[in-house]
């Protein structure tokens, strides 16, 4: 165990060593780690906002059940009852078609028009608020409601916010795509950084392996290598996405006040910069174990 | 300490580098291994050092058979060696005291205690007040010197040397062969492979026959217990009988 312990303490001062001694191409690749892993981290963090903006704006998005111009008031509260034992269903509210045209005149510039009229031409309507804002959820329910007797329409207000939803859908895939990708070029460049300092250590491996060196005390330092390397990258990927939100939310604050809103861009969690951090340094360190297993491998 | 049995080592796409060797060293001998460029000491020092494996036969290192033993093992009986390549093989990146440190590195001894030793070695060979000097700064017979500190720092029962006299003239080369004697008055097996620098031409000379090989040594520094193994060709010429010479 002590050894062991040793031995780690030694690779880590032989490496951080190294990196003191390189410290100019040291930065630089921990610079393109963080900027490249930057770039999804901002659009995770953008997304994640607008996905929190949708949410908030739930309320607002209602379902109107209008019923047909004869019925009484059994089927009224028939319909209600079986609304508000719906599970897909938040909220009902039944305004009739007196309160409705209450509502209405009540509003001044539609006086002159209401007087034109003859009776109450309005319907009797419910309004749903739905627990679910997915297009699909919110599809099967129109469908079950329009099946409804005495239901003449089904009218979903807010169809915007479905079209958002999907769109935030395909911003969510596409942010997948393109994490995955920076990933993979991440590999490739920590990669080919630590091949390179492999071969420029060839005559240190090829004497420490004649005098008995072990597999993992010539790997072990390739390894922290890496993982040191995906640590600076994550450390400065957070800064650099921290410094593009505070300047992103200037802006969206300004128009945001004009929508009379206080939306800004939140920064990421703690839970999020851990993970962020893990993923780094995992994808720093699995480059360096592909590495130093193709090099292996070629002599 | 190391027996060979009938072992024969080939490269794939090349003759027999050895064939058919048998013989044994024991704790304390001078062994060295002679024959002309090509006879197979390098490879015959390989296969002690477990650095290579037999194709045939029986190699003994300490009676643990070097061809069965599990890969990962034979670093840790490479560490019982201290080996002294044709090549020197140091590292050009880092100063006589750090390239002395390496063998302890591996061992996992650093620090104080490391650095101790290390002294202790760069002593022996006479390099105590260069240890921050680069090795490319060092002359031949320097450099095959801090070779040996390398070597020797982590006190090895068994000094493996290869042609370690090769590039030196004969003032550093009689220099070097000292060296060796008093490693092996205190107890190390001490082998080192050679052509002639060591005065092994006188012998060579003497039988020009090398299907029988004397195995008398007239240099006049031979320590009683010295061997010759001759090679030629890969195969062992000169049995190892050792010939007590005073």
């Amino acid at each position: 165990m002590k050894i062991w312990l040793t031995h780690h303490a030694q690779a880590l001062r032989l490496v951080l060593s190294r990196f003191k001694k390189n410290k100019l191409s040291t930065l630089l690749i921990c610079l393109s780690i963080g900027v490249t892993l930057a770039l999804p981290s901002v659009a995770y963090i953008v997304l994640d906002n607008l996905n929190g903006l949708v949410s908030s704006v739930k309320s607002e998005s209602k379902i109107s059940v209008f019923l047909t111009e004869k019925h009484d008031k059994a089927l009224v509260t028939s319909i209600e009852k079986t609304l508000k034992q719906n599970p897909a269903i938040q909220q009902v509210t039944y305004v009739s078609k007196e309160d409705a045209l209450e509502q209405l005149a009540a509003i001044d510039a539609n006086k002159s028009i209401l007087d034109s009229l003859q009776g109450n031409p309005l319907p009797d309507a419910f309004f749903i608020e739905p627990k679910l804002l997915e297009a699909n959820s919110i599809d099967a329910l129109k469908n079950d409601l329009s099946k409804l007797e005495g239901v003449e329409t089904v009218l979903v207000d807010g169809t915007w916010i479905k079209r958002l939803n999907s769109m935030l859908l395909l911003g969510k895939k596409i942010l997948i795509i393109l994490a995955s990708l920076l990933g993979f070029a991440l590999v490739a460049v920590i990669g080919n950084t630590i091949r390179m300092q492999i071969l420029t250590q060839s005559a240190e491996i090829e004497l420490s392996q004649l005098i008995g060196a072990t597999k993992s005390f010539i790997r072990r330092p390739f390894l922290y290598v890496g993982g040191l390397y995906g640590f600076g990258g994550g450390v400065l990927a957070l800064l650099i996405t921290w410094l593009m939100i505070l300047f992103l939310n200037q802006t969206i604050q300004t128009i945001a006040n004009s929508y009379q809103s206080d939306f800004n861009l939140h920064f990421l969690s703690f839970d999020e910069f851990l993970v962020i951090l893990i993923i780094s340094i995992a994808l720093g360190w699995l480059s360096a174990y592909f590495s130093l297993t193709s090099s292996a491998k070629k002599t | 300490m190391i027996t060979f049995d009938n072992v024969t080592k080939r490269y794939p796409g090349s003759i027999d580098a050895i064939s058919n060797v048998s013989f044994s060293i024991e704790q304390g001998e001078l062994v060295y291994v002679t024959g002309h460029s090509g006879a197979g000491k390098s490879t015959l020092l390989k296969l002690m050092a477990a650095i290579e494996r037999p194709t045939n036969g029986t190699v003994l290192i300490n009676n643990q058979n070097v061809s069965k033993l599990k890969e990962a093992t034979l670093p840790f009986i490479r560490r019982k060696f201290g080996l002294i390549f044709q090549d020197h093989k140091l590292l050009y990146d880092r100063n006589c005291f750090q390239n002395v440190a390496l063998p302890l590195a591996i061992n996992g001894i650093t620090g104080q205690e490391a650095a101790k030793r290390i002294r202790a070695a760069l002593d022996k060979v006479g390099l105590l007040g260069r240890e921050k000097s680069m090795p490319i700064t060092l002359s031949g017979g320097e450099q095959q010197r801090l070779a040996i500190a390398r070597a020797v720092v982590s006190k090895p029962a068994i000094l493996i040397a290869d042609e370690p006299t090769g590039n030196l003239d004969k003032n550093y080369a009689a220099d070097i062969l000292t060296l060796f004697k008093a490693f092996q008055q205190v107890g190390v097996t001490v082998i080192i492979a050679t052509h002639d620098a060591l005065g092994r031409a006188d012998v060579e000379n003497q039988s020009p026959n090398e299907k029988m090989e004397s195995q008398t040594i007239s240099h006049e520094n031979t320590q009683p217990e010295s061997k010759v193994l001759h090679l030629n060709h890969g195969k062992l010429t000169s049995t190892n009988i050792s010939e007590v010479i005073v």
